[in-house]
Parts: C-alpha cells; sequence; structure tokens
C-alpha cells in the first residue's frame, strides 16, 4: 500500500477508523459492564449496610426519639450544642485518646521485645513459648473479662495480694476513678497483644539470616544488630501494627467496658464506643446518640486520612 | 393416560391442603407461645421460674411459655425491652421495677389493665389496695405488683463472736452499725458493711427516705436529693467508706461474693436473695435483720420488686398473657415464687395460710426481717418523662463519685439535683 493515497481515501480510513472506534468503545463498555456487573453485588451491600446506616444515622441526629415513640421531634443542632457542653463526651474522648495511645504504645511494644527473646530459644521450647503467649487471644473477651474480676477484687484479688507481698500500696481497680481506665486497658492488652506477637514473630523470621552472620563477621555488637538489621528492615511490619492498633484498638475497650465498670465511677472510664451505646441504649436518647457517632465518626475519618498519606509515604516494600 | 392423570391427582391434592390451611383455623391442639421476660438469674430466682412454667404448662396444655432471663437487673431488662418494641417483637409479659413504671407506662404501648376489674373481679379479692398500688400511674393500671421486696440487712454471727459483739443484738440504728463495725475491724480485721450497689438507686433511696428526705417532690417537679436529709445520709455512707473505713466500696457481685465468703460482716441488700444467701454463706449460718434506723426517726425503705406488664398485641397472644399473671398470683403460683425468692406475696394472706405460705415463713427465719420491715415500705420513686432513666444513672453516678470520697457528698448531689431538675424539666 502506498503512502501517498489517492484523494477520497481518507474519508474511506476515517469512516473505517470510526466504526472500529465504536467497536473498540463497546467492546470496552461491554468489558466495563461485565466488571460492574460482578462489582454490583458488593457494591449493593456496602451502600445497604455501611453507607446508608451513616446517612441514616447522620439524619437522625438532628432529632430527639426513643426508637419507640410515634412522634420524632426535629430540634436542629441542639443534639450538637448538648454534646460539645457534656462533661461525659468531653471525658470519654479524653479518655479514648488516652487509652488509644497506651494500647498502641503497649501492643507494639510488648509483643516485638517478646517476639525477639522468644526467637532467642531452641525451636522446641520457641512452640511451646508461641502457643502461650497466643492463649489469651483465642479466648472470649467476655470470660477473660470474668476471670480478670476476681483478679481485680480489692479484697482477696490476686493482683492485689501480689502487691500486698511486694509492699505496694492495693488499688480499688474498678471503683477507683484513677485506676478503672487502667485497669480496662490492662485487660484489653492481654487480650490483644497475641496477634501482633505472631505478626512480629513473622517479620522477623523473613530477616534473611545472612544478614546478621555478615555483620557478626564484621564485628557488630548484638545492640547494634538490633539497632542497625532488625528495626529498619521491620519497618514494615512495625507500621502496619501501629496502623491497626492506634484504629482498632479503642473498638476492643467496649466488651470490658461493659462487663467491668459500665463506664463508671461516674464516667471515668467511659470511652466514645460505650458512650454512645450509653445514650442509645440505655437512655434511649437516639437522637443525641446519633449525634455523638457521627462527630466521632467524622474524628476517626480524620485519623485515618492522616494513617493513609503517612503509610503511601513511608512504607518500603522489599522484594 | 393414567400416566397423566397421577401427577394431575397428586397437584390437586396439594392445592386442597394448601387451602384448607390457609382457610381453616389453626387446629386447637397448636398450643399459643408467649415470652415472658424476667431478672431472675440462676442465684436469683431463676429455678423457681422453671418450676412455675413447669406447672403452670401442666394445667394449660394450650398455652406455652418460654421465659427468658434478661441480665442487668430491671434496667438492663427495659433496654432490651425497649429495642424490642422498637423492633415490635416485644415479650408478651415483663417485669418491669418499681422505680420504671412510670416510664415504662409513659413511654411504652402496652395494655392497659383497668379492663379486667371487671372481666376478672376474681383476681383482685385478696390484694390489698396499697399493694395494688404499685402498678398505677396516672390513675389507670399498667401493671400487677408481682415481686415485692424490701431491704434487710444480712449479717455473719460468727464474725459477730469473733468481735466479741451479741449476735442476738445486730445493730437497729446507723450508729450503732458504725460503733459496733469499728470493734468488728478492730477485733476480726474485716470489714463490718457493704450496701448494695448495682446498676439501680434502691439503697440510696432507701436512705433518703429512711433519713425523713424524700427522693422526689411531691408535685414531681423536682428531685430531693440535695436536701439536708439526702446529703447526711449519703455523707454518712461516704465516711464508712473513706474516713472510719469499715465499709466497702465494690460492685454488687463482688460485693455479695465478699460477705458469703466472710470477708464482711453485715450486708445490705434485697431479702428476695435470701435463698441464695442462706445455701451459700461458707461457714456460718447467716442471720437478717431489720434495715437500720436513722437515730429515733421511724424506720422507712423504698420497696423493691415489679409489676407485671403486658406488652402482647394480638388477642390470643394477650389473653394468654392474662392467664399466666392469674397463674403467677394465684395461692400456688405465688407460694413457689415467695419460697424460690423471698419476694413477699402480694396477696397478703397467704403467708398465715398453713396450706400455703406458713410453714415456709414459719421456718425461714431471714423472713421475718422482711415482714418486720414491710409496714414501713415506701415507694420506690420511677422518674417521671422522658429523661427518667437518665435521671436515674445521674443519682447512681453521683453516689459513685460520693463513695469515692474525692469531695464531699453536699456538693456532688448539688451538682447532680441541678441536672436531674433539668432533665426533669424536658
Amino acid at each position: 500500500m502506498s503512502l501517498a493515497a489517492p484523494a477520497g481515501s481518507g474519508s474511506v480510513a476515517l469512516a473505517v477508523g470510526g466504526a472500529r472506534e465504536r467497536v473498540r468503545l463497546r467492546r470496552r463498555w461491554r468489558a466495563n459492564a461485565v466488571a460492574y456487573l460482578y462489582l454490583a453485588p458488593a457494591a449493593a451491600l456496602t451502600a445497604v449496610f455501611v453507607y446508608w446506616p451513616l446517612v441514616a444515622s447522620a439524619a437522625l441526629s438532628f432529632y430527639d426519639w426513643n426508637l419507640v415513640s410515634p412522634d420524632r421531634v426535629a430540634v436542629g443542632w441542639q443534639n450538637y450544642r448538648d454534646l460539645v457542653q457534656s462533661r461525659a463526651f468531653r471525658l470519654s474522648l479524653v479518655n479514648t485518646g488516652q487509652a488509644a495511645v497506651a494500647l498502641t504504645v503497649l501492643t507494639v511494644l510488648a509483643p516485638l521485645i517478646l517476639a525477639v527473646l522468644v526467637l532467642q530459644v531452641t525451636p522446641r521450647w520457641r512452640n511451646v513459648y508461641r502457643v502461650v503467649l497466643f492463649s489469651p487471644t483465642v479466648i472470649s473477651m467476655a470470660i477473660a473479662c470474668a476471670i480478670w474480676l476476681w483478679m481485680f477484687h480489692p479484697l482477696y484479688g490476686v493482683l492485689n495480694a501480689a502487691l500486698g507481698l511486694a509492699g505496694l500500696p492495693a488499688p480499688a481497680w474498678l471503683s477507683s476513678s484513677d485506676w478503672a481506665i487502667w485497669s480496662i486497658v490492662l485487660v484489653t492488652v492481654w487480650k490483644t497483644f497475641g496477634f501482633n506477637f505472631v505478626i512480629y514473630t513473622a517479620g522477623l523470621l523473613a530477616i534473611p539470616a545472612e544478614l546478621y552472620q555478615a555483620a557478626r563477621v564484621d564485628g557488630a555488637s548484638d545492640a547494634q544488630l538490633f539497632r542497625h538489621i532488625t528495626l529498619p528492615l521491620l519497618a514494615p511490619t512495625t507500621l502496619f501494627v501501629l496502623l491497626t492498633t492506634f484504629i482498632l484498638g479503642p473498638q476492643n475497650l467496649f466488651i470490658p467496658t461493659q462487663i467491668l465498670t459500665q463506664g463508671g465511677p461516674n464516667e471515668a472510664s467511659n470511652n466514645v464506643a460505650y458512650l454512645v451505646y450509653q445514650l442509645g441504649f440505655e437512655y434511649f436518647r437516639v437522637g443525641y446518640a446519633s449525634a455523638a457517632a457521627t462527630l466521632i465518626f467524622l474524628v476517626f475519618l480524620v485519623l485515618t486520612a492522616i494513617q493513609f498519606l503517612l503509610a503511601e509515604r513511608r512504607i518500603h516494600y522489599g522484594g | 393416560m393414567a400416566q397423566l392423570r397421577k401427577p394431575l391427582f397428586y397437584a390437586a391434592l396439594a392445592l386442597l391442603l394448601a387451602l384448607g390451611r390457609l382457610l381453616l383455623p389453626a387446629s386447637a391442639a397448636e398450643p399459643v407461645t408467649i415470652e415472658y421476660w424476667h431478672i431472675n438469674s440462676p442465684t436469683f430466682g431463676g429455678p423457681a421460674v422453671t418450676e412455675l412454667v413447669t406447672l403452670f404448662e401442666s394445667r394449660h396444655p394450650d398455652i406455652k411459655i418460654v421465659e427468658k432471663f434478661q441480665p442487668g437487673v430491671y434496667t438492663g431488662l427495659m433496654q432490651q425491652l425497649q429495642v424490642s418494641l422498637a423492633a415490635r417483637r416485644p415479650p408478651a409479659v415483663a417485669q418491669i421495677g418499681f422505680n420504671l413504671t412510670a416510664y415504662a407506662a409513659t413511654q411504652f404501648p402496652h395494655v392497659v389493665l383497668d379492663k379486667y376489674r371487671q372481666s376478672d373481679p376474681d383476681f383482685f379479692k385478696g390484694i390489698p389496695d396499697n399493694i395494688m398500688a404499685l402498678g398505677l400511674f396516672g390513675g389507670k393500671l399498667h401493671g400487677i405488683p408481682f415481686g415485692v421486696s424490701t431491704p434487710v440487712m444480712y449479717y455473719n454471727p460468727e464474725l459477730f463472736k469473733a468481735a466479741g459483739l451479741d449476735p442476738d443484738q445486730p445493730p437497729q440504728t446507723w450508729d450503732e452499725v458504725q460503733r459496733q463495725g469499728q470493734i468488728i475491724k478492730q477485733k476480726t480485721g474485716k470489714l463490718a458493711v457493704y450496701l448494695q450497689q448495682p446498676n439501680d438507686e434502691w439503697i440510696d433511696q432507701t436512705l433518703i427516705w429512711g433519713n425523713g428526705g424524700r427522693p422526689l417532690s411531691e408535685d414531681g417537679k423536682r428531685v430531693g436529693w440535695d436536701s439536708a436529709p439526702a446529703v447526711e445520709a449519703m455523707q454518712m455512707w461516704q465516711d464508712m467508706v473513706q474516713k472510719s473505713k469499715i465499709a466497702a466500696n465494690l460492685t454488687w457481685e463482688e460485693g455479695i461474693q465478699a460477705f458469703l465468703s466472710g470477708h464482711v460482716a453485715m450486708c445490705l441488700t434485697t431479702i428476695g436473695r435470701q435463698e441464695h444467701m442462706r445455701k451459700n454463706a461458707n461457714g456460718f449460718d447467716v442471720r437478717s435483720a431489720p434495715v437500720p434506723r436513722f437515730g429515733s426517726k421511724p424506720l422507712a425503705t423504698a420497696t423493691g420488686g415489679n409489676v407485671l406488664m403486658i406488652f402482647a398485641s394480638d388477642p390470643a397472644q394477650e389473653k394468654a398473657a392474662w392467664e399466666w399473671i392469674r397463674f403467677l398470683l394465684s395461692p400456688d403460683g405465688a407460694t413457689i415464687w415467695t419460697r424460690g425468692t423471698g419476694y413477699l406475696p402480694p396477696r397478703a394472706a397467704l403467708a398465715n395460710d398453713p396450706r400455703y405460705l406458713k410453714p415456709f415463713f414459719d421456718q425461714a427465719p431471714l423472713m421475718k426481717a422482711a415482714l418486720d420491715t414491710f409496714p414501713y415500705a415506701k415507694p420506690w420513686v420511677s422518674f417521671p418523662g422522658s429523661r427518667g432513666l437518665e435521671i436515674t444513672k445521674t443519682l447512681i453516678k453521683a453516689r459513685e463519685e460520693v463513695l469515692e470520697g474525692k469531695r464531699p457528698a453536699e456538693a456532688i448531689l448539688k451538682e447532680a439535683a441541678a441536672q436531674a431538675n433539668t432533665l426533669l424539666s424536658r
């Protein structure tokens, strides 16, 4: 075919090209339609069970309603105004923040240290330790709380007996406004650290042994190995553990709060998840509870967005 | 043709059966099933509920009772009930604590029971008016009083003996509790007293009534927690926990266990627990005394317990629910109920009837304290209005703060009362 095409053939080429384009578009549309069709069930479920409740809850936050009464009273921004002035809301936000930081530090540090230590022992004992350390994770949270309830007993609990032997003061754990929130954090850490422990163990085992051998040949000390090989190569694991713990940790507080203190004494151990439950299902102020839920959702949305940005920048996956 | 006829025949038969099922009423043999919600855990009257259901079903084969225990005492049951009402699947009958009847009567769709006064007058004979009044709100009958209880002071005679005190002379006033409590603490090293602290404010109201105060003003417009008698009573409780350190600050289950295992000498809780106390006291024979008085003031206690309310909307269910309530309050039902829990029978005469409860009262010495307290029973006030549950919780939170002892009771109760008064006006 000559490059100098006769006059008129251009339009033919265009027409042919247009037809091809249409076919291509139709094919692409068909391919996309199939993809959307495959996505539809999941998208519909997410819309119905995630986004619709979000919207409905936000709408409900402008009403005063008890779930049962036939009349809902529209109250405008009143629920939000009440909320920002409420001591319970303020305290539960502060408590949640403190608990989230404590949970993050403890359930990242403790598993890391334990994982490093466990890998030092012989493989046979290593498995024993792994089973023992992971077992709290497998127990149901309610049962764990029942066990801890008796350990916390101020008169004859194991915890205070041990503190007494050591000559330390014995707090009234669950009835003390200074200790109640930390008692709940303690139970939650004990119950959840096993999961991060397993992740750290896997992360440690993935570090190539040659790196350590080479460094040793160069005369590196144990501390240097940990500082310059273990920690940097564990960074992706650590970031994953940090992110999941900070966002999911506060949610783990609900069950121990419900069983051990009901948010008391006088809101001292309340947290945002439990407060929403209390407002909605103890006082039956559903609109007020929805307003709290909406505000808390916005707070967590911002935190999650920050985390995603950090994660995008900082994680360097090997391989 | 034969091949074609067979399927046709079966299809016609199936259609006929299906139509018959739709057109004919349900067969008489099929029982009506109703749900009954209660707060009776295995350690708090649960076995009596099972016994009642078994006996009732043997007498009424046309009704089946599904009994469901709801945790969290009356407040817990109320929460589940509100959710079930929102889902339009409420139980047919539920126990509503006296402290919550005003809330339930004003906020929940339910069956008003005045019509049964005409249709079933026999049922109401033998229940005193002052007891029936516990089911009234706004002049209408919303519930039938079922469990009626008073608080009593259980005590451990062994710890009294060990402290050199006479177990036949338990303290009659709070001053005596504190004086004898000091001796018990010094001589035995044990704590003297535990006042129950569940997720309700029954004992708090008992202390307020007992010192001559009122939990709620007569016109229902203001709470009375910041009045001098209320402040004085709550300050005394704080002092026993924090100053003289003779009283325990524990959750309900922790406190009962501490008493039963001999770590606390006295325990102020409901007579409804007498069976559990008697069976589980470890190493001593538990005894009971009336609630201590405040000096020379007359005894006054909040009346604990519940009414039975009907939430069934279907006529057949409502009929079955009424049958069940009739049975629970019948001499046979009340006998099982009182024996198994220690609740006082609404038909007071049964207590002296040798065919029913006289033998039980004769050989249940723990009950005497409750019978002695009964004439002094005051209402367990139910805070009215749509914020009633929040007001109750406000008093519970105030008590938690009082017992921690970081501020004097007066300051805490003033704040709590101001909050509650705002909620009352909503």
